[in-house]
């Protein structure tokens, strides 16, 4: 039986704690120590000092396994540097940020990191937690060492945070064997995409599948849509937020995208399927089209699709210079590093083409480094994107790398209501300009 | 030292009552100690951080008074939006899986074959991670390949077919039933636990005056239960408004904004919008809330 007073003994223990739990959900690390001085790039710990190095990245298993090879042939020639690698595999953009954001602030960050561009690396540049990398460049002689617009995209106020790793571009894949027996052909305009899209609707097939669930998979779509309609330096513009979210090329852009919805262009209910997921219909022929990256490839191998059945193309804008959607991928050195000049000596050293020709691994076939090329018979389809990324003339940033994550999130509630229509164009355009008013507000 | 000369000391009570009043604390202290350092100190430290602006990465804090509650319940629309997910979640939750549950408990407190294999099957869910039951159900759902698209197409209901997360109208229904499916054991097994309790004499004298099973039920089952209704119903306000992990893996607060409740808002605005200050105030908004709701309800139950 229930004695009454132990019941609520019990009760109000279990209550307690599930209360206290509810307001310790958010409680943050402590503020961190100011960022320190600059180091300069000095000469790393020679010969006695054994030096642990803690390399922040978010590599998986497999990835983990080719890596062992450099990093063990680093440790040969740096036999007091010992690298130990903290991977947070498996979340993308999702998780890898706030494990990253606790151990800085709980004091305790690693010595390198993995980042990606744009606004996802801006709050580190801004809270003054990691080095500029300025000094860095001039001792390893890396100017000149990456492709020059991946460069210039890492760049915060002229100042380079990180140094290269990855060039990634974005364009429509297809499966060109099945085209090939529809007949169909690469569009080369606007209109012609379109055409396309409704030959595939009148052939019982989805032009392109997208997985909405975080947003960002949809947003490759609008931004290409963005890109048609407003042409590059508005594009530009609208990213830097010097123009208006309202502006009649963005109404048109949802316009268009509401359009492809409303043909059966796109497969239907989308909106928090996974990305990973929207792979399917696209196997399974009954979606034309997928907007991805470079990587693809290897997702098609790990798939097990015959990569000769695939090839991609940059969808077309109507615009000269044809830009693509493309980011970069960084290593950033964080202030507090115990070890930054053994650090910015390791991202020499992978970052060297004679190292990472050395070691083709999967991971350095989309290297920003000048000089490396994958094996053209084993990744051919990484091999024709490296020739376009590392010579593009302009890319554009995918929104994501542009806008700081809030203001970002109210761009995929806008773009989630005109893909649901609880929305017209115009709305949306609207909604879209009053939260970039609130973000700058604040 | 002065302990054991207070022992020796017979004929002086007062000051023998003082030790036995400093021994249970000597006992208690580690895990005060521990208490204090990992849950006191860090929900101090939240409480402060809720009046700051700051990004929860550099040194710069900005002390702001009570902004950022103000911005919650008069400025922003997602979280008065969450907070009315929150109240549906809590609603729907003291109703359905508390239902069922009892439900369950009374149908499996009899004897059944079999009803071993019975309460574990219904208590299974209970015991499984949230985030897999979240995927594996977000999957279910999936509007091309998911089953229950598929179970609706294969019976003839294929009009009812949609995508349910995707959908702005079902996308919070939908994410409850998972909710559900996984809430109901707990439940079971407390009203379970507290219908075994309950003297068997009083049914068999409640049959001789002549009760039927609804009598029996309203009139000595249910006033048994009361003291696991306070257990039940307390624990789903706390977790309702504590919700997070299935909305997380599930909807990511979409499609748009429709799905967002408080624990994820504070999660994205702590941890993704680098606002660690309006992060710290909707989880004293959501402790707040929470003992505000439980509270009064548990001391008119020991009241009675």
């Amino acid at each position: 039986m229930f004695d009454r007073k132990n019941l609520m003994k019990l009760l109000a223990l279990t209550m307690l704690v599930s209360l206290l739990a509810s307001a310790c959900v958010a409680t943050p690390p402590q503020a961190a120590a100011p960022a320190g001085e600059q180091p300069a790039a000095a000469q790393p710990a020679a010969g006695g000092e054994q030096i642990t190095l803690r390399w922040a990245n978010i590599i998986d298993a497999t990835g983990q396994e080719q890596w062992k090879a450099v990093v063990d042939a680093f440790q040969a020639k740096y036999p007091n540097i010992r690298v130990v690698s903290e991977s947070t595999a498996g979340s993308g953009a999702a998780i890898y940020p706030d494990v990253l954001k606790t151990s800085i602030a709980s004091g305790s960050p690693p010595d390198l990191f993995f980042m990606w561009g744009g606004s996802i690396a801006q709050p580190f540049i801004d809270a003054g937690q990691v080095m500029d990398l300025g000094p860095y460049y001039d001792k390893f002689g890396w100017h000149g060492k990456f492709a020059p617009w991946v460069v210039e995209r890492i760049k915060s106020d002229g100042k380079l945070y990180g140094v290269p790793y990855h060039a990634l571009g974005m364009g429509f894949w297809y499966n060109k064997t099945l085209w090939n027996e529809k007949g169909w052909s690469v569009p080369t305009t606007f209109a012609e995409q379109e055409e396309l899209c409704a030959k595939m609707k009148e052939a019982g097939m989805y032009c392109v599948s997208i997985g909405g669930k975080f947003g960002w998979h949809t947003m490759r779509v609008l931004d290409y849509f963005l890109e048609h309609h407003c042409g590059p330096e508005l594009h530009d513009k609208l990213n830097r937020l010097e123009e208006r979210w309202d502006h009649p090329c963005v109404i048109d852009s949802y316009a268009t995208f509401q359009k492809w919805i409303d043909n059966g262009w796109v497969v239907p209910d989308f909106l928090t399927v996974s990305p990973d997921d929207s792979r399917f219909p696209f196997f399974a022929g009954e979606a034309g089209l997928v907007l991805e990256g470079v990587w693809y490839e290897g997702v098609l191998k790990n798939n097990e699709q015959n990569i000769a059945d695939y090839d991609f193309y940059l969808p077309p804008t109507d615009h000269t210079p044809l830009r693509f959607s493309a980011f970069p991928e960084q290593w950033m050195i964080p202030s507090g590093a115990a070890h930054p000049d053994e650090a910015a000596l390791f991202i020499d050293f992978i970052t060297s083409p004679e190292v990472q020709t050395q070691f083709p691994i999967n991971d350095f076939a989309n290297s920003a480094t000048i000089g490396v090329n994958p094996d053209c018979n084993e990744w051919p389809l990484t091999c024709k994107w490296r020739e376009i990324i590392l010579s593009a003339e302009d890319t554009y940033p995918p929104t994501d790398q542009a806008f700081v994550k809030e203001l970002m999130d109210g761009f995929f509630e806008v773009q989630d209501a005109i893909v649901a229509k609880r929305m017209t164009p115009e709305e949306g355009a609207a909604l879209m300009q009053r939260r970039v008013e609130e973000w700058q507000a604040r | 030292m002065s302990t054991i000369t207070d022992e020796l000391l017979p004929n002086r009570p007062m000051r023998r009552r003082k030790r036995i009043r400093l021994t249970p604390y000597l006992f208690l202290a580690p895990a005060l100690i521990w208490y204090l350092i990992f849950l006191v100190y860090p929900m101090y430290q939240s409480l402060v951080i809720s009046f700051m602006r700051w990004d929860g990465l550099s040194a710069d804090i900005q002390f702001i008074g009570v902004e950022n509650y103000r911005r919650i319940f008069f400025e922003d629309d997602t979280a008065r939006l969450a907070l009315r997910n929150n109240v549906l979640w809590t609603l729907g939750t003291l109703l359905i899986p508390t239902t069922i549950g009892l439900m369950l408990a009374v149908a499996l407190d009899r004897k059944l074959r079999g009803r071993t294999v019975l309460r574990a099957i219904f208590y299974g869910p209970a015991v499984l991670p949230l985030v897999a039951v979240g995927m594996i159900w977000a999957w279910m759902y999936n509007p091309q390949f998911g089953f229950i698209n598929y179970v609706l197409k294969s019976i003839g209901l294929g009009f009812l077919a949609r995508g349910w997360l995707s959908v702005y109208e079902t996308a919070l229904p939908a994410t409850f039933l998972t909710a559900v499916w996984g809430g109901v054991g707990f439940p079971m097994v407390l009203y379970l636990a507290a219908l075994q309790a309950i003297p068997q004499e009083q049914y068999e004298a409640a049959k001789m005056d002549g009760a039927n099973s609804r009598q029996l039920f309203w009139n000595i089952t249910l006033p048994w239960l009361r003291e696991a209704n306070v257990i039940v119903f307390s624990l789903a306000v706390i977790n309702s408004f504590k919700t997070f992990d299935l909305i997380y893996t599930m909807t990511y607060g979409g499609p748009g904004r429709s799905t967002q409740v408080l624990g994820t808002w504070m999660y994205f605005h702590a941890f993704q919008y680098y606002n660690a200050g309006y992060g710290a105030a909707i989880a004293w908004v959501i402790a707040a809330i929470t003992l505000v709701m439980a509270i009064p309800y548990i001391q008119r139950m020991s009241r009675d």
